[in-house]
């Protein structure tokens, strides 16, 4: 699910960047804010960084003691991502195993859905493997499917989520 | 909802564009699947009607998550809204089948005259 959040943030800006009209000033504060944003990626109170929305507030610079950049704290909003227990979302299958499929849901690419908690799908095997039910549908590659988020876990090295999903419940499944 | 994220994320792309010639290289991975995922899953593209879409959940008392689930999955009948948000049927809230019904076909006219 998409958040709103706002969040207080502390921006530094070089010596060098400084020496300029105080207009230009805020707007490399902006910079160095979005510059940052970018690089963050996410966390895991509040899942990945998208975009910037507002700029609440720019509090005032401190001068930092040995290297002569100016910290400003600053308090702006933001959209973020983040997957909750218990959500049913929309993905995207990317990738097909013997046990289960991967989804893809927003910027999370690990989102496992296990063979065990598809129901009645059974693996086909072939050069474009698929899962197949008795009705027919097709669990494959590209196909949108509904599932319920069931665990997500944060990785701090590769600062990513991961998610169990399963699509044990009414209206979970492939989607047309 | 995703509809909404989906306007905002364009216009920030826009933005680049406007700023440099390859906006893509410009932007992080996060972002351009964000931007992808929201682009393919909003049922509702038009800005004015993703403000009747939020106006209209706005008038159920809904906690904002469920308001953003039935906005994002659009669902067709009661029993798929209750089955994709359960928590609409608790603690005795002036939600009945009936409330549940209208509000899902006043979103089913938006998508229609979009």
């Amino acid at each position: 699910m998409f958040l709103k959040v706002q969040l207080p943030w502390n921006v530094i800006i070089s010596a060098e960047n400084l020496d300029v009209k105080g207009l230009m000033l805020q707007r490399s504060i902006i910079i160095r804010l979005l510059d940052d944003f970018a690089c963050k990626k996410a966390t895991k109170d509040l899942g990945y960084f998208l975009a910037v929305t507002t700029l609440e507030s720019i509090g005032e610079g401190k001068v930092r003691q040995h290297s002569g950049d100016v910290l400003f704290p600053v308090v702006f909003s933001g959209i973020t991502f983040k997957l909750f227990r218990g959500e049913i979302l929309d993905g995207v299958v990317h990738k097909v195993l013997k046990h289960g499929v991967f989804l893809r849901c927003g910027p999370v690419e690990n989102i496992y859905l296990s063979n065990l908690k598809m129901g009645d799908y059974k693996y086909v095997p072939g050069e474009n493997p698929v899962f197949l039910n008795d009705k027919l549908s097709k669990i494959g590659k590209d196909v949108t499917v509904r599932f319920m988020v069931i665990g997500t876990k944060w990785l701090e090295v590769e600062r990513d989520f991961q998610a169990l999903v399963s699509l044990e419940g009414d209206f979970l499944g492939p989607v047309s | 909802m995703n509809c909404e994220v989906s306007l905002i994320l364009e216009h920030k792309y826009e933005q680049l564009q406007q700023m440099s010639d390859d906006p893509l290289n410009q932007v992080s991975q996060v972002f351009e699947k964000s931007l992808q995922y929201v682009k393919r899953f909003s049922r509702y593209k038009n800005p004015d009607a993703v403000r009747q879409v939020r106006e209209i959940l706005s008038r159920y008392q809904l906690a904002e998550f469920e308001l953003c689930v039935l906005g994002n999955l659009c669902p067709e009948t009661v029993e798929e809204a209750i089955a994709m948000v359960p928590s609409i049927k608790n603690r005795g809230r002036a939600l009945d089948d009936e409330a549940i019904e209208k509000m899902l076909n006043d979103l089913s006219l938006i998508k229609r005259f979009e």
